[in-house]
């Protein structure tokens, strides 16, 4: 059959070939874009679409402002908020800072075994949240914790660290530090290697002293990779759920409550998806708020 | 050939059969902490009904079994047990957004068990004549107190029949040991139990015994908040959470602990060097004469759709919870209150307790068990306490200038995150 055909229409025989060959990359693309449509565009199509429908009682019913009205009112999604923005406040920038530094250290001429120091900073990452939420549980245990133990011998009182508002916030905070810095030190790090010496060279022919280089060179050649780091801590910040989920459980009364626990609470808790699909969109929409004024004060001279 | 072919496809096929029937015959349970003894006390007695059963109950831990069990409903029933405990206040969220999750129990014959159970205990297992679960145990509000302690001021339990003579009775306690002693422990901001027990004698609730309305800022509502707010402006409650009230208690600074009954195995299992000291009695009334009754917490068990062995669980669940020797076992051992009628008119409810110095505890505090009103907890109960909770805390701490104030406020946010309208 095939071949007959393929010799009548010599002609056709050669746009079908030719067509075969344009599609042929889109069939090896085929598993990530089937994939892509059925994990990622419909769930983000579907819960826009959601979070227009109250789903509190079945049948679920198309309902404009149930979900975004309940929102602005909600005490307790501007209370995970406010603490999403605490978290964010006290832990993004402490932790570009010392990554900045560590990076600093990693890339000096007098660090030795640099291999092990850059694993050793990173190897948080490669353990996995539950484990490591369980040693931090024991390390802040307000009665029996190393924490309080230190802090004992410096001649501080013990702080009950996870049943305590301000505590819990600070030991996620300090949580999340440990696990991110590495990761973030190894990104600058590659952002530093990519400087010229040459610009090192010349400045310090020409009298600059350590401090000027790094204020005048590194800083500002830094700049794209900082802002990168920064823009993903932020995003990684607004989605903050393991560490609150697993180690001090949203408590004590909410305290460490994030935007993503509480979108967690009520999609697979109270089984309202209009309403955490209604939340999901909020904080994409403050992610991308925030990455858009990020992008336009630090990244302006760029353009 | 033939022949040993023959033989040795009827011993195939006989294997497969009897671990078939093996496999089908194990019944499993999530449940948890104290509750897995207490069920598992039970095996013994279903097995010799039904020998070659066996049961496993598995301890998820309480929270585990919720989310697992929701998970689970989602998923289609898949890998869940067969027999399912639930605690009674969250229990409807199961049944209205997973309708065939859960057996229709009145298929299996539940229909009998009906009269065996007060009718307070029905209100969230029966939803649109489906019954999804069945009673187990219920924590009727019991006031603790040490004998020696009110003895000390002057005051006595017979007396306190009021909220009002609850205070009064306490701030003679403060006199009397320079406010070191209290009469309770109420924890502000991340619980409103002592607004539910109060609430529950006005028969007034979040939501009404239908489901279909917010009431949480109706007048018994409002009456049970202003009591609550008098007991702490009185000062003669202590504020903390569960681990404060076993310290006070244990260092002999509280005269009473008003709670669940449940809450007599904490005292016992803290405080065993206090034995005899204890006693107890039912919670006072918002007015002379008025309701005592008040039930906190409490739990039942449900069938998943998705179990093999619906009769049999039926059977084990039946022989557990409607037979008065296996519920007296759970509440002797293991604290665990039933709620099985005939349990009340065992021997063991009405002999002395040494721990409550001879006092027949049992008996009184399951005396009022049938006079507790019926408290909707409906599927939206977790939000509409965290509302509550937060909107007592902040009235407490004069947030509001009245309850009424901030019970409307939490009306009106309770029926924004649910839709379910306030009443008139």
């Amino acid at each position: 059959m095939r071949r007959s055909l393929i010799v009548d229409a010599p002609r056709r025989k050669k746009t079908r070939l030719y067509l075969w060959r344009r599609l042929t990359p889109y069939f090896f693309l085929s598993p990530f874009f089937i994939f892509f449509l059925t994990f990622w565009l419909y769930p983000i199509i579907w819960s826009l679409v959601l979070s227009f429908v109250n789903t509190r009682r079945r049948p679920w019913t198309l309902d404009w402002d149930f979900n975004w009205l309940r929102l602005v009112n909600d005490s307790f999604f501007w209370e995970a908020l406010r603490n999403t923005f605490l978290i964010f406040v006290g832990q993004v920038p402490m932790m570009i800072t010392l990554a900045v530094l560590l990076a600093l250290a990693f890339n000096s001429d007098l660090l030795r075994a640099k291999g092990f120091f850059r694993f050793a900073f990173f190897a948080p990452l490669v353990l996995g949240a539950v484990p490591y939420s369980a040693v931090f549980q024991l390390i802040f245990n307000g009665n029996f914790g190393v924490a309080n133990y230190f802090l004992n011998r410096l001649g501080i009182e013990s702080i009950n660290w996870l049943f305590e508002p301000v505590p819990a916030l600070l030991t996620i905070i300090i949580a999340v530090t440990w696990r991110w810095t590495g990761y973030n030190a190894i990104i600058i790090l590659s952002g530093l290697q990519s400087i010229p010496n040459a610009l090192y060279e010349a400045a310090r022919i020409d009298g600059a002293s350590a401090w000027q280089c790094f204020w005048r060179i590194t800083l500002p050649l830094l700049r794209p990779v900082l802002l990168f780091t920064f823009v993903l801590s932020t995003i990684g910040t607004l989605q903050l759920f393991e560490e609150p989920w697993l180690i001090t459980a949203t408590g004590p009364g909410g305290a460490t409550e994030t935007l993503l626990t509480y979108l967690y609470k009520q999609g697979f808790r109270s089984f309202n998806f209009g309403y955490a699909s209604a939340i999901a969109y909020a904080v994409a929409l403050i992610a991308a708020f925030l990455s858009f004024l990020q992008i336009r004060f630090v990244g302006a001279r760029d353009e | 050939m033939m022949e040993s072919l023959k033989l040795l496809t009827k011993i195939l096929i006989s294997t497969v059969v009897i671990a078939g029937i093996s496999f089908a015959q194990t019944i499993t349970v999530w449940a948890w902490n104290i509750a897995v003894p207490a069920i598992e006390s039970s095996i013994e007695s279903f097995q010799e009904m039904n020998p070659g059963v066996e049961v496993v109950v598995e301890d998820l831990g309480n929270q585990n079994v919720f989310d697992r069990g929701l998970a689970g409903c989602a998923a289609g029933g898949f890998e869940m047990p067969d027999l399912y405990l639930i605690e009674n206040n969250e229990a409807e969220i199961f049944w209205s957004q997973f309708p065939d999750c859960f057996v229709d129990l009145a298929t299996l014959g539940a229909e009998e068990l009906l009269p065996l159970f007060p009718d307070f205990k029905w209100t969230e297992l029966i939803v649109d004549g489906a019954i999804y679960a069945i009673p187990w145990d219920s924590g009727p509000t019991t006031v603790f107190y040490r004998r020696d302690l009110y003895e000390q001021a002057g005051i006595s339990a017979d007396e306190i029949q009021t909220w009002d003579d609850f205070i009064a009775a306490g701030e003679k306690v403060l006199e009397a040991t320079d406010g070191t002693v209290k009469m309770g422990v109420i924890s502000i901001g991340s619980d409103d139990e002592w607004f539910r027990m109060i609430a529950n004698q006005a028969g007034c609730f979040y939501f009404d015994v239908e489901g279909q309305e917010v009431t949480v800022n109706q007048p018994g509502c409002v009456l049970a908040l202003e009591t609550v707010k008098k007991l702490v402006d009185a000062g003669v409650i202590a504020v903390g959470g569960w681990p404060e009230q076993i310290q006070l208690f244990q260092n002999n600074n509280l005269a009473s602990s008003v709670y669940g009954s449940w809450y007599g195995g904490t005292i016992q299992s803290e405080a065993p060097e206090q034995a005899g000291l204890w006693g107890a009695y039912p919670p006072p009334a918002l007015e002379p004469g008025g309701v005592r009754a008040s039930n906190i917490g409490g739990s039942s068990f449900a069938i998943p759709s998705s179990s093999e062995n619906q009769e049999l669980t039926y059977e084990f669940a039946k022989n557990f919870l409607a037979n008065a020797d296996n519920q007296i076992t759970s509440l002797r051992d293991y604290g665990l209150t039933p709620s099985l009628l005939s349990t009340f008119e065992e021997a063991y409810i009405s002999e002395p307790v040494d721990f409550y110095g001879g006092q027949a505890v049992w008996q009184d505090i399951l005396a009022t068990l049938g006079e507790v009103l019926p408290a909707r907890g409906t599927q939206f109960f977790s939000e509409a306490r965290d509302v509550t909770t937060a909107a007592i805390s902040d009235y407490i701490n004069g947030g509001y200038d009245s309850a009424q104030e901030a019970l409307d406020q939490a009306a009106r946010q309770i029926s924004q995150a649910t839709g379910v309208p306030i009443a008139q």
